[in-house]
């Protein structure tokens, strides 16, 4: 029985991370469509943004959070109006999709050359402090990590409601041409989606860094992660990255624990295809524009 | 409408014999190293013809042909604890045969739920394939991926392998040129062409949509399946990682972007282009291998998105504008 708790209580908190790295990539895909396979990268540029930080100032990662938004929001706008609306311009949107991967390898290459391929983990003072509660363990920053997510999730859902630029991010995902129409200037919330998005992605890559280590390659996975959550949960709300992210913990420590624990890829792509097939709009489905 | 496209392309078959002459006699007067550029380049533009077939005639860009050519590989290669008692050569057939059929039973399964998804759907569900494929082939024990097959050698002893191997993917790419050929000039490709622009219209026309798509899924999945055990056999031992590998299946996309999407000279040239420029002349800048396939990628996509071929095109017809 405490098994069970335990890998419950591990996968929500694995989950809680997932969801905070997807929530950027769902943005983007339900707003203009287009498929960031970058988002990874951008997610581990955040980490090292932190590493960096962290290692030469001695400043918490948890506290870098904001400079790291901030950071990662000017790179997004400048690289949604530089490269990608260029190439929406003037292909397809499966053909942005490869721009986005050549961009994912570039940058990775960059990561290579500057940090090294070696794996890097960030460890402050309280990293190896546990919490124990009716038979559960938790390390402080496993909970920190789920703690910052939560508040970052419920951050972006408030601003994407209540705020006038959400409104206006909601407005052109739902039909580009009326919000042009009422006076918004469409190219520019693209680029401020696509900040919003790397910003967030910078503050997933702070609290990736004190949970699991990372290296340069591992870009790869955090795209496809993002891919699954947005998949199980729906495209375009926080709400769906966090039910999709949360899915996704569980599914991958059960597998991990009771299957085996070479399977939680296999068994993640496994669910992802049957999802595509059975519900592909996803849990909550809210497919903003034809997505399909 | 088979003899319009010939009698319509009667240059295009003639170059392509002469280039095919030129293919076969190249080993004699090429040096080892390139005798295996030669290899490689035949089999990027193989794996991106049997890519095309699909994606490039119909639009179904999928992100994950390279669990064909690992199905494939895999097949054959342990098919062959079967086959021991035949002599090699024969044996290698019989598994060409075998991996190959394996392919197109698999994507004839796959086919009916799969091609229902569009565009990047389509794409995604297929990485999701081919990674499932490559999870379970690595951890299966009886699979051997983790573990690799030796697989015997096929040259006789008085031939170099580079040069059997070349002469194998000569053929196969050769082989496949001349299917894609037919497809195109036939009734199909039309019907292809049609669902690649518009879908619903093409259905709405009478144009057998699902059974155009089904058939050229499984004959894509079929010849990668043959490139993947021919390729096998060139290695001598694989694993998991020598035959799914997901750069495979991207570059069957970029090869075919950069030549040309959509036409069967498209491929070829990309291959040629790209496989000589990343072997011959990257081959000793490894660390910014990647930094240079990306700014690649991203330079094509935004000045000639529609491939070396677009771009000809383009500029022989604004000529011609300006000469009228």
């Amino acid at each position: 029985m405490s098994l069970i708790l335990q890998t419950i209580a591990d996968g929500l908190v694995l989950g809680g991370l997932y969801s905070l790295a997807a929530v950027g990539f769902s943005l983007i895909f339900g707003v203009m469509n287009v498929v960031n396979l970058s988002h990874g990268v951008l997610v581990l540029i955040g980490a090292y943004i932190s590493y960096t930080l962290w290692h030469v100032f001695g400043l918490d990662p948890l506290l870098s959070i904001p400079l790291n938004m901030a950071a990662l929001f000017a790179f997004g706008y400048v690289y949604q109006r530089g490269i990608i609306q260029l190439a929406v311009d003037r292909s397809s949107l499966l053909a942005s999709m490869l721009v986005t991967f050549g961009i994912a390898l570039v940058l990775r290459n960059v990561l290579v050359l500057v940090f090294s391929p070696d794996f890097k983990n960030v460890t402050p003072s309280y990293a190896f402090n546990s919490l124990t509660f009716a038979g559960i363990t938790l390390d402080f920053v496993r909970i920190s990590a789920l703690g910052a997510s939560l508040v970052l999730l419920t951050v972006l859902t408030a601003v994407l409601r209540w705020t006038a630029i959400g409104r206006v991010i909601r407005a052109t995902a739902q039909q580009e041409l009326a919000a042009r129409l009422c006076g918004v200037d469409a190219r520019h919330v693209y680029g401020l989606t696509f900040g919003v998005s790397a910003a967030f992605a910078g503050a997933s890559g702070a609290i990736l860094g004190i949970v699991v280590p990372f290296a340069p390659p591992d870009e790869a996975i955090w795209t496809i992660n993002a891919f699954v959550v947005v998949t199980l949960g729906g495209v375009g709300s926080p709400a769906g990255a966090l039910i999709g992210g949360l899915l996704l913990g569980l599914i991958s420590t059960f597998t991990s624990q009771f299957i085996g624990p070479a399977f939680p890829n296999a068994m993640m792509f496994l669910i992802l295809v049957l999802m595509l097939l059975i519900r592909p709009a996803g849990l909550l489905g809210n497919a903003f524009s034809g997505s399909r | 409408m088979l003899q319009d496209g010939i009698t319509k392309h009667r240059w295009w078959i003639a170059m392509s014999a002469v280039a095919l002459v030129l293919l076969v006699i190249a080993p004699y007067f090429l040096s080892p190293f390139h005798v295996r550029v030669g290899q490689q380049v035949l089999f990027a533009a193989g794996l991106a013809l049997s890519w095309s077939i699909l994606g490039g005639f119909a639009g179904y860009w999928s992100f994950g042909h390279t669990a064909f050519l690992g199905l494939g590989a895999f097949t054959a290669s342990l098919s062959m604890s079967f086959l021991a008692a035949l002599p090699p050569l024969l044996a290698f057939v019989v598994a060409l045969a075998l991996g190959s059929a394996a392919c197109g039973l698999v994507a004839a399964l796959l086919a009916y739920p799969i091609l229902r998804l569009r565009g990047i759907y389509f794409a995604i569900a297929m990485l999701g394939v081919s990674q499932v494929l490559a999870e379970l082939n690595n951890n299966l024990d009886f699979m051997k991926g983790s573990m690799g097959v030796m697989l015997p050698r096929i040259a006789p002893r008085s031939v170099d392998p580079a040069i059997y191997f070349y002469y194998l993917f000569l053929v196969a790419t050769a082989c496949t040129l001349v299917i894609g050929f037919a497809i195109k000039v036939g009734r199909i490709g039309y019907g292809l062409v049609a669902i690649r622009e518009d879908e619903d219209t093409a259905r709405m026309l009478g144009v057998p949509t699902e059974r155009y798509k089904t058939m050229m899924f499984v004959l894509s999945a079929v010849l990668t399946g043959m490139f993947g055990v021919i390729y096998a056999w060139s290695l001598g031992y694989i694993t998991t990682g020598s035959v799914y590998r997901t750069d495979f299946s991207l570059n069957m996309i970029v090869y075919s972007l950069l030549g040309g999407m959509g036409t069967l000279i498209g491929p070829i040239i990309g291959s040629f282009l790209m496989v000589v420029l990343t072997q011959v002349l990257l081959g000793k800048l490894l660390d910014v291998h990647m930094m240079f396939t990306g700014i690649l990628l991203v330079a094509m996509v935004l000045l000639a998105p529609r491939g070396i071929v677009g771009f000809v095109r383009d500029f022989r017809e604004r000529r011609r504008g300006r000469a009228s």
